[in-house]
């Protein structure tokens, strides 16, 4: 039986999940995905990484969640009206289970997971600063030595969708026409 | 944190995963759906940092580090995209946006 | 490299890019400033390539390296040798007066800052073709030249034919660079080096120079210096506006091909040295000839252009590229005043190209005229002129090797330059005015004739002289070398011949395009020599050639395309699967619904992380 801080933990980014995916409205679903969001960071604080615990709720569930917010009350979207969607309802349902099945299988029933790693318990952290480590310290280490280039890309990355957001947002009267 | 195995992990990143995918192919409202997309993606990183804590590496846990930036950047190309796209329709269903079929 | 120098090469690359990035950036719309601003960059330019023509001797090298495959380095690096220094000097000297005339021609323009961006990337463009120490950086340079020479063709964007001729100087120039990339690919299976001075070592050490080496090199050369049979584009680039036309395509870009050819000069076999020779005397003679079939005053310049490039031509072939390099020195300050003139005139005369509807001009415009009767005497290689030290040289020197075909052929130029110069002059500034503008033409202002005045009378005239006394020794040596290799007296053949085509051809053309006023007079005694020398039949013949050869073959390979990758590979697999998949389930796939797309993508991965974790 694992823990009990987990379980807890898993049932609310399970619940709030589900929430996001089938409320009708659009800002409940948001609501839905930050606790969902807050759930999974919860899951990296009991998995020790609490740096991208951190970051997970300050980016995430913080800005982009908020962004969300704010681009579905400027749209002011119509919620889903009229009869209740059975058959939609139903195709889901029917996806979600064989898919969950699936996922039961491949993580617990095929006994993949457990042969490989033997233990119920993760391993005891080190000091060693080349495998995993708590402290914020690794990954600017990791970061500014072997993931340089990717650093360098990524921070590219986000000078393009800066570059693109701003052309996308401009309201160019001739290509609305 | 006892009694957790890597398959507890990867379960939960699995089933978040598929809620997802669900909410992906049954949802219409383009911004919710959009909302699912990142719920993969935060299962994927769930499972990338069980893997990297598993195994006692940090490498894991440096990709979702850039999972994280490129999720943001892809959330504000994405959300102006939708924005520009209710400009020009007037609308962010899906149902209504079926002109790659002409 | 000493230091200073070292970095003194790279302030005079990199200043026009920064210039260039700066205007296009953020003075799109503050065109005065983007104005000044690549106006002074220009200035500081020529003032930096004169303190390096002063300063430096020798040959200057340095290089770093950017990639290795295997034993093939690839890099960036500077090679400055006296004919480097020269170029330099030369390119932005005259680039900064016409940068100068242009903020004064471009004025009333709209676009401005796209226009001044436009010729400061030049400027970083053909300064780094002059600086390159390798093939490579020549050649993305070359390119670089290429697309900025297409931007300011097309300045007028929204004009049918400024855009059509800016399409047709990049695809002509892309035939030739075709060559060129081959010929950079042969060298390096051949040599496995790219770097000039690995280069001369290798070729001095061969006995024998392999011909398609040099023959593809002179592939780019005939494009970008628009010799023949790819001169075609320089007449229409005429379409942009006149500062262009002068920087570009009179004065620097052109030269470039000659510039690279006396750069590479030891790699072309004694068989492609004869042709560069024989077709660049025989375009001389052409363009020559057809410049006098032209009534827009920019492209009888832009012809005349075309035969002295010709004669840089042969030069490089008759193996003098020394002299070929004083001629380009030279011809660019004249034909950059011609041009700025034939600019100051037109923007004198209210836009106004047609030569036929220009004429007196002498009186209403007297700086203008006389900086460009001055500048057009240097082109007819008047003695102690300019012209006369470069052009006479050229044709001394085909005397002096015995090429007589050649000789004759360069004794035809110089007539032809000689009667078309005449007849510019007769039509533009003599006589009496044949139309409205002309009637209400007005001198230019100070930033249009204070260049043609320094380009003009300055160097024109005492270009040759100027090039002994002020500039120190040894700093120019290609010029000096030259000097050296030809005598100069009155008495050599060149000078009789250049003499009496000037008495000739000069006074023939100020009469007999007297007699008619408000036409041709060519045209009128003799519509059929008129209408040959007019030069549309290489157009047609290209035409022809595109249209009955090439696109047949192209047809025939799109066919090819169409049946087999299209038809049999694309078709038969992408739509035959869906399409019994459909037929099977009883409906569309392709209905545009986004979630029945998704859906499918789900179903694939599925499949193929079944097919990875069943493997």
């Amino acid at each position: 039986m694992p823990d009990g801080l987990f379980i807890f933990f898993a049932a609310l980014t399970l619940g709030a999940a589900l929430l996001l995916v089938v409320s009708r409205n659009a800002v409940t679903s948001a609501m839905g995905m930050i606790l969902a969001l807050v759930g999974v960071a919860a899951d990296f604080f009991l998995l020790d990484a609490y740096f991208l615990g951190v970051l997970q709720v300050l980016v995430y569930a913080g800005a982009v969640m908020v962004l969300f917010l704010f681009i579905i009350m400027l749209l002011d979207t119509e919620d889903a009206t009229g009869a209740y969607p059975w058959k939609t309802a139903a195709l889901g349902l029917a996806t979600f289970f064989l898919l969950a099945a699936g996922v039961l299988w491949l993580f617990h029933w095929s006994g993949a997971v457990s042969a490989v790693k033997a233990g119920a318990t993760p391993p005891e952290l080190s000091n060693n600063p080349a495998e995993f480590v708590t402290a914020a310290k690794a990954f600017g280490r990791l970061l500014y030595t072997k993931y340089l280039l990717p650093l360098e890309i990524a921070g590219f990355l986000l000078l393009v969708a800066l570059v693109g957001v701003v052309s996308l947002s401009k309201d160019n009267p001739e290509s609305n026409a | 944190m006892e009694n957790t195995s890597l398959a507890h992990h990867l379960i939960l990143a699995g089933l978040l995963f598929v809620l997802g995918l669900t909410g992906v192919l049954i949802r219409r409202n383009l911004l919710v759906v959009y909302m699912c997309l990142e719920l993969m993606l935060a299962a994927a990183t769930l499972a990338l940092v069980a893997f990297s804590r598993f195994n006692r590496t940090m490498d894991g846990a440096v990709l979702v580090f850039f999972v994280i930036t490129v999720a943001a950047a892809e959330v504000a190309v994405g959300l102006a995209l939708i924005v520009a796209l209710f400009r020009k329709r007037g609308t962010v269903q899906s149902d209504a946006l079926t002109t790659l079929r002409d | 490299m000493p230091s200073d120098l070292l970095s003194l090469v790279h302030w005079i690359l990199f200043l026009p890019l920064g210039a260039a990035a700066l205007s296009a950036l953020f003075l799109r719309r503050a065109g005065g400033l983007a104005a000044w601003l690549s106006t002074g960059t220009a200035f500081v330019l020529a003032g930096l390539s004169l303190t390096l023509l002063t300063q430096a001797s020798g040959d200057l090298t340095w290089h770093i390296e950017l990639a290795k495959f295997g034993s093939i380095s690839l890099g960036f690096g500077y090679l400055i040798d006296a004919n480097a220094r020269l170029m330099l000097f030369v390119v932005s000297f005259v680039a900064a007066w016409i940068h100068l005339f242009s903020v004064g021609y471009m004025k009333e323009d709209p676009a401005r800052g796209r226009f001044f961006a436009g010729l400061s990337i030049f400027m970083f463009s053909i300064l780094g073709i002059v600086v390159a120490d390798n093939l490579l950086m020549t050649f993305i340079f070359w390119e670089l030249v290429g697309f900025s020479s297409y931007m300011l063709i097309a300045h007028y964007f929204d004009k049918d034919y400024a855009a059509a001729a800016s399409k047709k100087a990049f695809i002509v120039n892309r035939v030739g660079d075709l060559g060129f990339i081959l010929g950079i690919a042969m060298c390096l299976s051949l040599y496995g080096t790219l770097d000039f001075v690995a280069l001369k070592d290798h070729a001095a050490a061969a006995k024998t120079l392999p011909v398609a080496v040099g023959a593809l090199l002179m592939c780019g050369f005939l494009g970008k210096s628009a010799q023949f049979p790819l001169h075609v584009w320089l007449t229409d680039a005429m379409a942009g506006p006149t500062p262009v036309s002068a920087l570009i395509h009179a004065a620097t870009m052109v030269a470039a091909g000659v510039y690279f050819m006396a750069r590479v000069s030891f790699l072309l076999a004694p068989d492609v040295l004869n042709f560069i020779a024989i077709s660049g005397a025989g375009m001389a003679a052409l363009a020559g000839f057809c410049a006098l079939a032209q009534t827009d005053i920019k492209k009888s310049l832009a012809y005349s252009t075309l035969a002295h490039l010709g004669i840089m031509g042969c030069a490089i072939g008759l193996g003098h590229p020394a002299l070929a390099l004083m001629h380009m020195a030279m011809h660019a300050f004249f034909k950059a005043t011609l041009f700025l003139g034939a600019g100051s005139v037109i923007h004198g005369c209210h836009h106004e190209q047609d030569m036929l509807k220009m004429g007196g001009l002498l009186k209403k415009m007297p700086l203008t005229a006389a900086t460009f009767i001055a500048a057009t005497l240097s082109n007819c290689a008047v003695p102690f002129l300019a012209g006369w030290y470069s052009k006479d040289a050229i044709i001394e020197a085909a005397y002096h090797d015995g090429h007589i075909a050649i000789f004759a052929f360069l004794s035809l130029a110089a007539l032809a330059t000689c009667l078309y110069s005449g007849r510019m002059i007769r039509l533009v500034f003599l006589g009496e005015a044949n139309s409205e503008e002309a009637s209400h033409a007005h001198e230019s202002p100070w930033t249009m004739t204070l260049p043609l005045v320094v380009l003009g009378l300055v160097y024109s005239v005492a270009g040759g002289f100027l090039a002994h006394t002020i500039i120190p020794a040894g700093s120019l040596k290609p010029i000096e070398h030259a000097l050296g290799e030809v005598a100069f007296h009155l008495t050599a053949p060149s000078t009789i011949v250049g003499l009496l085509s000037l008495v000739i051809g000069f006074f023939g053309a100020l009469k007999f395009y007297g007699t008619v006023r408000g036409a041709d007079a060519l045209q009128v005694v003799s519509p059929r020599t008129y209408h040959l020398l007019e030069h549309r039949w290489m157009d047609g013949l290209y035409r022809w050639y595109v249209d009955s050869v090439q696109r047949r073959v192209s047809e025939f390979i799109a066919f090819l395309d169409l049946l087999i990758i299209n038809g049999v590979a694309v078709r038969w697999i992408g739509g035959g699967v869906p399409a019994v998949l459909g037929y099977l389930t009883g409906r569309s796939f392709h209905r545009g619904q986004t979630r029945a797309y998704a859906l499918w993508i789900v179903l694939g991965s599925l499949f193929l992380a079944w097919f990875l974790i069943a493997r």
